[in-house]
């Protein structure tokens, strides 16, 4: 049932698939697609002073991360994991991705964003794109991309890029925080994310490798250049404006909040790829769990946590973003994230009590 | 082999889990009158709070049903014939058996209150979907509302009428909040939360009588103390008892007691029948009976009995007790004796300053025997662990870090709890010299 009055009827409606979710489903998508297909907004931000449409975009989507972050440090105030994540979140948005760039342009440096690596971001091993640039940049993009992220992925798990660095995964955990439970958990969705996630990330695999080929022979063969450019403009529609945006963002009222996260983002599937091998993992408390469902309700990846709790299963799933909801929610404190040390503290509590008087034996 | 289950609560499902494991042939059949599919009964509050649909209390997905060959048939079951080896549901219908399971649980208990029959309206427990229904129904027409029964249901039922803006009475027999569970303290820690989030909680008060109003809506509580509580709704929940009445009716009855009267295998008196979860009175050692009724016993029986069902030696034993609960914010973990404790036990308590939170360690003849822990998150396998090897206080004391499990960043600090112990010992050792 609903809290009755006017205010209430709203909430629930706007979180709940209703009327006022689809508007705003629409709103979102239509923004979008004006966003990537028109001028209609350069207009917008040269009437308020801004030189271009995507600088109001990335004030807008700082702003966006911004109070929703400051809703979430709200409403999670008592759990110091969400507090500081988020404030991580808001800050990295707020610079790296918003007034870095800016200040960089405005000292005739490259419009570099220190938050975003590749595969996520196709340019960053763009040959033709990336050496272009001074070398601190070419070797940032380089090292960030194929040491930095999976190696904090085998130490922290995707979590420390998908849940507190990432803008995607910022404005999900933040602006999108009163959709976070639409997400499908069925086992059906789970079997499509694997097809979805994986093929994006074979795709954008091969236009790099592709890119990198064309870029040593392109001039000898041009036929192999013009395939590359037109390949290369296909994923930049298909991937980086509809799917991460149009339907990513704008599908939030209506599917959650971690679409593009969830089925389509190659960052995720490499980084979660190497998370599966790497030392995070959810820790189950065993025979705690009381199967009332509210960490599968809430996990933005759709993953039926509840399935592993109820069995006192410790798990890795490759889809964790580690957002720590699930923890957080669970109304009898069964799962906790965390990054399994290479000594089990259980090892650890018998060469502590070593010097401690022996077990006496039971009965 | 037939083996049909009364009940899809959590002893009735674990149990079915458990005979398809390992017998892929066998025909299970499982009877419900309350609902359709297993749910979770302990996430009613969460259905009743808006965060979640009733289909999302489900645990498993529909599909699991007919993968795994499980009949689930709607019915109460109204009659139980050993002879012929089967039952019949109220609408007639019969179902034949070879082996029975009686997992039927719990019902709540019902003082008989002068005033209670003529309240037709607005009178509600919170055990059942049907009770989540009528609470449902009654909630938007109740601006006042009167909880009777100072346990966990209660607590979850008054933080649900809060949250839909209604204002509550909640009354407690007791002179604190949950003494069965709790000491002194503890039952102050929760009585000013509850009092934080707008809740007028009332001890020491015991109902007398109940008013209703001519169209038979509850319109007051007079209690003990000669107060009279105006409300719209009035929730009694003091208790639940096993759902056996019918059971003395049917034409071969089980062996009653409080329960269903099982051996430690779960057998009843009836050939070819057992009984699990709520509902089971199994056998003591020490020639005692007991029902155990919360989620993990049920749990833990309905897969024992249905081990027992498939031929397997099964000698139940209730383990080391332990529970878990939610009182609004306040998390709490309880592993061993913690009340009812002999006079020279050693009890150890520490509310940690500026947050809703507390610890106590209860020691008997130098060794840990009991776990209380309020608002904060607690590996309750190791209190079991240290109890089962007989860990002093002072040990557990120093070790107490490796069981905690709040988020990361956010552990309670235990510096203070372990100078605070430092005190406490040496107060106590200074008295013993004295």
């Amino acid at each position: 049932m609903t809290r009755s009055g006017a205010r209430h009827w709203l909430l629930h409606d706007v979180k709940n698939r209703g009327v006022t979710a689809w508007l705003l489903g629409g709103l979102f998508t239509a923004f979008y697609l004006a966003l990537y297909f028109t001028d209609w907004l350069t207009l917008v931000a040269r009437g308020i002073g801004l030189d271009n449409k995507w600088t109001l975009y990335g004030a807008l989507y700082t702003l966006a991360v911004t109070a929703g972050g400051a809703y979430v440090i709200r409403k999670y105030r008592h759990n110091r994991y969400q507090v500081v994540r988020t404030l991580v979140v808001i800050f990295v948005q707020a610079t790296f991705a918003f007034s870095i760039p800016h200040l960089l342009k405005f000292f005739q440096q490259p419009e570099y964003y220190f938050s975003y690596f590749w595969p996520l971001k196709m340019d960053y091993l763009t040959p033709s794109y990336i050496f272009s640039l001074p070398l601190p940049f070419v070797l940032y993009s380089f090292l960030g991309a194929v040491l930095l992220a999976p190696l904090l992925a085998v130490l922290f798990g995707k979590r420390w890029y998908c849940s507190w660095v990432c803008g995607c995964g910022g404005l999900a955990n933040t602006f999108g925080e009163p959709w976070r439970h639409l997400s499908d958990r069925s086992s059906l969705a789970w079997r499509i994310e694997k097809v979805t996630i994986h093929t994006v990330l074979g795709v954008s695999l091969l236009l790099t490798a592709l890119l990198f080929v064309s870029w040593g022979a392109g001039k000898s063969h041009p036929e192999l250049a013009r395939f590359t450019a037109g390949f290369q403009s296909f994923y930049a529609l298909v991937v980086s404006s509809l799917l991460a945006g149009v339907v990513g963002v704008g599908l939030y009222p209506i599917g959650g909040t971690r679409i593009w996260c969830r089925f389509f983002c190659p960052m995720a599937a490499l980084l979660g790829l190497v998370q599966k091998f790497g030392r995070y993992r959810i820790r189950v408390k065993e025979n705690m769990c009381i199967s009332c469902g509210l960490c599968s309700k809430y996990c933005e990846m759709g993953i039926d946590v509840r399935s592993y709790a109820q069995a006192n299963q410790s798990f890795t799933r490759a889809s964790c973003v580690g957002c720590g909801l699930c923890a957080e929610v669970c109304p009898r404190g069964v799962l906790r994230l965390e990054n399994a040390r290479a000594v089990d503290p259980q090892e650890a509590m018998l060469v502590q009590i070593q010097g401690a008087p022996a077990a006496r034996p039971l009965i | 082999m037939h083996y049909v289950i009364i009940g899809n609560g959590v002893a009735g499902i674990s149990a079915a889990f458990q005979i398809r494991q390992r017998e892929r042939a066998a025909r299970i059949t499982v009877v419900s009158g309350e609902s359709d599919y297993f749910f979770s009964r302990t996430a009613l509050m969460y259905a009743y709070l808006d965060r979640m649909n009733l289909r999302d209390l489900e645990p498993y997905e529909r599909t699991v049903y007919d993968r795994q060959r499980i009949e689930r048939v709607r019915g109460w079951v109204r009659d139980l014939d050993a002879g012929r080896r089967a039952i019949r549901l109220d609408d007639g219908r019969e179902i034949g058996y070879g082996r029975l399971l009686l997992a039927v649980g719990s019902v709540p208990h019902r003082l008989p209150w002068p005033g209670l029959e003529s309240a037709r309206e607005g009178v509600v427990h919170f055990v059942s979907l049907q009770d989540l229904a009528a609470c449902e129904r009654w909630t938007p027409s109740t601006r006042r509302a009167v909880v009777v029964g100072g346990g966990l249901i209660g607590v979850e039922l008054v933080e649900c009428l809060v949250h839909h803006g209604v204002e509550v009475d909640f009354l407690v027999r007791e002179s604190w909040y949950w003494p069965m569970a709790l000491a002194r303290e503890e039952g102050d820690l929760i009585a000013e939360h509850l009092r934080g989030h707008g809740v007028r909680l009332h001890l020491d008060h015991e109902v007398e009588s109940v008013v209703a109003s001519a169209g038979g809506r509850i319109a007051a509580v007079r209690t003990s103390q000669g107060r009279e509580f105006p409300c719209e709704m009035l929730g009694i929940c003091i208790g639940v008892r096993p759902a056996v009445d019918w059971l003395a009716a049917v034409r071969t009855p089980p062996a009653l007691g409080r329960g269903i009267r099982v051996d430690s295998s779960f057998r009843t008196s009836l050939p070819d029948v057992w009984a699990a979860g709520d509902c089971a009175e199994f056998p003591l050692p020490d020639g005692g009976a007991k029902v155990e009724q919360i989620w993990y016993a049920a749990k833990r029986q309905g897969e024992l009995a249905g081990r027992a069902m498939l031929g397997d030696r099964v000698a139940y034993q209730p383990p080391l007790f332990y529970n878990s609960a939610k009182f609004f914010d306040v998390e709490y973990t309880t592993v061993g004796e913690v009340t009812r404790l002999p006079g020279d036990a050693v009890s150890f308590f520490h509310r940690f300053p500026g947050r809703a939170a507390s610890l106590r360690l209860i020691e008997q003849d130098g060794r840990v025997t009991g776990f209380n822990m309020l608002g904060s998150r607690w590996d309750h396998t190791w209190f079991e662990r240290w109890i089962h090897e007989r860990r002093s206080m002072d040990e557990v004391m120093e070790h107490l870090h490796l069981a905690q499990f709040d988020v990361e960043f956010g552990r309670v600090r235990l510096d203070e709890a372990r100078a605070a112990y430092r005190a406490f010992r040496g107060a106590a050792r200074r008295q013993e010299r004295a």
